[in-house]
């Protein structure tokens, strides 16, 4: 085996779950369960303006209304009273890193967080809990006027009308009971607005850490890429493994208005006892394009599907996502995408593997609208069954409302064959690495969607998963 | 009587809003006759009909298979929205689902055995002919038993006069025992006037086969569901289904292979063209359950849509708790592509004709697998008659 197979092996994933102890004295902690009183604690905590309580509370009584959804994996375990909406630093958010307290610090540090900012990205915004910790633009990106701020920051300051404007339109509180919940307790979370014919050169990135126990993470993000312009954004996320449940649901709202790019990546790495309830939704405009590029590693039960309105004719967009569901998780992922524009067109290519007792599902939908004229689409499903103890299920869904358009699917559901494993151990590879190396080779398509940083970080979890890490 | 049934649940729910997750069949003010399943012509050799047969008889036919299913222990838990509990009561699972069972007996419909004999192999089909008069309601109900190393073919028309109102609704079930066959052909051509509901459910035993070809081209709204548990190692199940939906003609279909056995094999093929203002529903499902070592299973899809006011859904599942599979669906739903009809409008076909000939051949592309020469050129006619 090869040095550097060595070095992937002997990652050890401990880094994501260090527990920093959050004391009384530099952290506050509101009562859990999800009442009126801690609605309106929240705003007030937060300084909201009027409209932001009222939205609260409207969304909030939505929430109280809604069911669950009876399709998706169970939530039964998620005791709501248990759950902590809000928890952050006393200590306030800061621009300069050596600002930031030393616990929190180190806790981003170990992560590297830092060293991928001066390395390869032109800003970090880094969110400890509920609240932004420390935010941060490069000066020539900032230049050019792109905004990069904290979402609490944007909706009291300079921004503000456009947060009102935009916030929650794209997903209303009735869309969802869990988008109802974030309504009426969001905090925390990025706004980022890049100006008309503005090309970001390298990425933006916000990272997200979930160290208390028993705590909900609420983050909205907000990011408008006018007409013309280009952004790639980065979202990461883990936390540390509780015995108790933690609960994760946040809300990404993404504008793609004319002729503009937006590129979102995610690599997802919430422990295993967390409940990844996230909604993720993109309005492309004329000409404009949207990509996603997922990696769904973490949580003990997700619910993500990022959806796509093609709203503008000639829109277009891409989804590349990877699921990997192991021993105790339940991963129901994968996309959605309606047509609306004419000329639009949409393409969704996944890959999801289980093993070790682990769900996978995929599950999507696409509507190709009446107006739609000359839409194409085409949805690619491929799974890997890696034991017989898992699950791989695909459901799929297409409602199509014109005859002017081009939609194809594929599905697929497999195993590892024996044929290639016997190869690769022919040419000196173990069995395990053999079946690492096919597995990583499977998650290919997606990885090479990713900056060099985060794929080789994808590929050190696939290896992590295959190794029982 | 007045009624509303909730059919042809997708095996794995799905988000609300693709509004496909089942189907609703409203029964109004109608006076249903239970009828006998109409044999016509001379019965072949080694196959047997007795009618009148009661639910407790269909069970003991199906108890030995149900108890080899019971004891199939499955330690894997089913998908995410499972639905199949809800059908746990049914005698034999089927495509539509327990509220047929329960409308059926209801209704004190008797239910038709027909059975080859151990051993026999039959070639001559067994001819049923459903002829429906204006306003008849009628409900029909059979079981097709091949019983070990026999084969049977069934070939069920339901016919009527184009402008006949009224209402149709029949249930198969079938059940192959080891090293059996069985061939069912269905074709459909009442009156657009007509609802109509046609529910299969049928169990495959070891090296048995089940092979299905369906045309649906009448009926105002059809729903139709088939539901084959493909218990026994080595068992075949291939399904060949045909739709033409016109006007406002509805097609609410949801069929099923449920893999259990080792080394199965399922092969599903849908091909329809959609017209008008017509909708088509379509839920296909492969699940291999765990201890389906070697099997595979294919579904695919072909829809030609020639009307921007048709509505098509589409929901193709895999489900899988099996490793050693291969699953695949294939779906291809759109017009006719411009290199066709490039290519017919330089032999001189006008773009109308063009349609029609490929609507033709892709519904004769079913049909001509049909074993009787007579009913492949009365599917002809029809579609002749009706574009």
């Amino acid at each position: 085996m090869s040095e550097n197979n060595k070095a992937v092996v002997d990652i050890d994933r401990r880094v994501y779950d260090i527990k920093d102890v959050e004391n009384e004295q530099d952290f506050y902690r509101m009562e859990d369960g999800f009442t009126e009183d801690i609605v309106r604690k929240i705003s007030e905590e937060k300084h909201d303006p009027e409209w932001m309580r009222e939205f609260r509370l409207k969304s909030l009584e939505i929430y109280n209304k809604l069911e669950m959804p009876d399709w998706g994996p169970d939530t039964d375990d998620l005791d709501m009273n248990l759950i902590s909406s809000y928890v952050r630093s006393k200590s306030d958010m800061k621009g300069k890193w050596e600002d930031v307290p030393e616990d929190i610090k180190n806790t981003f540090e170990r992560l590297g967080i830092p060293e991928a900012e001066r390395e390869s990205l032109a800003g970090v915004g880094a969110q400890y809990d509920s609240e932004l910790v420390y935010h941060n633009v490069k000066d020539e990106v900032a230049a050019q006027g792109v905004v990069y701020t904290d979402m609490e920051s944007a909706l009291t300051g300079e921004y503000s009308e456009m947060v009102h404007e935009y916030f929650m339109k794209l997903v209303p509180p009735t869309d969802h009971k869990y988008a109802a919940l974030h309504g009426a307790v969001w905090s925390g979370g990025s706004f980022v607005y890049v100006p008309k014919g503005v090309k970001v050169e390298i990425p933006l990135q916000s990272y997200f850490r979930l160290n208390a126990a028993g705590a909900g993470q609420f983050e909205h993000t907000l990011i408008i890429v006018d007409e013309g312009a280009d952004l790639h954004f980065i979202e990461g996320c883990s936390a540390p493994k509780y015995n108790v449940a933690n609960l994760h649901a946040g809300c990404v709202e993404l504008y793609v208005k004319k002729n503009a790019r937006l590129r979102y990546s995610t690599i997802e790495n919430w422990s295993k006892n967390m409940y990844n309830l996230n909604t993720k939704r993109a309005l492309v405009e004329e000409g404009a394009r949207m990509e996603w590029v997922s990696g769904s590693f973490g949580s003990h039960t997700s619910y993500l599907y990022p959806m796509t309105i093609l709203k503008g004719d000639h829109s277009n967009m891409e989804y590349t996502g990877i699921t990997f569901a192991g021993k105790g998780q339940n991963l129901d992922t994968g996309a959605k995408v309606i047509h609306q524009g004419k000329y639009t067109s949409s393409m969704i290519s996944t890959k999801s593997i289980s093993k070790s007792g682990g769900i996978g599902t995929y599950r999507s939908s696409v509507t190709i609208n009446k107006e739609a004229k000359h839409a194409k689409t085409s949805v690619s499903c491929d799974s890997l069954m890696l034991d017989s103890i898992s699950r791989a299920d695909t459901i799929p869904g297409m409602d199509i409302r014109t005859n002017d358009a081009d939609v194809g699917h594929e599905a697929k559901i497999g195993r590892i064959s024996d044929e290639a494993v016997f190869y690769l151990m022919s040419r000196g590879l173990s069995e395990e690495d053999a079946r690492a190396l096919i597995v990583s080779g499977f998650a290919n398509p997606v990885s090479k969607e990713l900056p060099l940083e985060y794929a080789v970080e994808m590929n050190n979890l696939i290896k992590l998963e295959m190794s029982g890490g | 009587m007045s009624k509303v049934l909730k059919v042809n649940h997708l095996p794995a729910l799905t988000y609300r809003f693709l509004k496909s997750n089942d189907s609703e069949i409203e029964i109004k003010d109608i006076e249903i006759k239970a009828e006998k399943t109409p044999v016509t012509g001379e019965l072949p050799g080694g196959i047997s009909v007795k009618d009148d047969a009661t639910e407790e008889d269909i069970r003991k036919i199906f108890k030995s298979v149900n108890e080899k299913i019971a004891a199939k222990k499955l330690d894997i838990p089913g998908p995410n929205g499972d639905t199949m509990p809800l059908n746990d009561a049914q005698t034999v699972r089927t495509g539509m689902g327990v509220e047929i069972d329960s409308f059926m007996q209801e209704m004190n419909v008797p239910v038709t055995v027909i059975s080859a004999e151990e051993g026999q192999k039959v070639s001559q089909p067994v001819m049923i002919r459903y002829e429906l008069s204006d306003g008849d309601c009628v409900l029909g109900s059979q079981v097709i038993h091949a019983k070990k190393d026999s084969e049977i073919t069934v070939i069920m028309e339901y016919v009527s006069e184009p402008d006949n109102g009224g209402f149709l609704g029949i249930q198969t079930r079938l059940l192959a025992e080891e090293g059996a066959k069985i061939n069912l052909v269905k074709v459909q051509t009442i009156s657009e006037k007509m609802v109509h509901f046609d529910d299969i459910g049928g169990v495959c035993d070891d090296k048995a086969d089940i092979e299905a070809i369906n045309m649906q081209l009448g009926a105002g709204h059809t729903w139709g569901g088939c539901r084959v548990t493909l218990l026994g190692d080595n068992c075949v199940f291939n399904n060949h289904t045909g739709y033409l939906c016109r006007h406002k003609q509805g097609y609410d279909m949801n069929y099923v292979a449920d893999q259990m056995g080792k080394k199965t094999n399922s092969n599903m093929v849908f091909r329809g063209v959609l017209l008008d203002e017509a909708v088509k529903t379509f839920r296909g499902t492969l699940d291999f359950k765990a201890g389906s070592a070697g099997s595979v299973g294919d579904e695919q899809e072909d829809t030609l849509l020639l009307s921007p006011d048709v509505i098509n859904r589409t929901m193709p599942v895999i489900l899988c708790g099996e490793e050693d599979v291969d699953g695949r669906h294939g779906a291809s739903i759109g017009q006719l592509g411009d290199d066709t009809l490039f290519y017919m409008e330089s032999r001189g076909i006008d773009e109308e004709s063009a349609k029609k000939l490929m609507i033709r051949a892709r519904m004769e592309s079913i049909a001509r697998m049909i074993p009787d020469e007579a009913i492949i050129i009365r599917i002809q006619q029809y579609i002749r008659t009706i574009l």
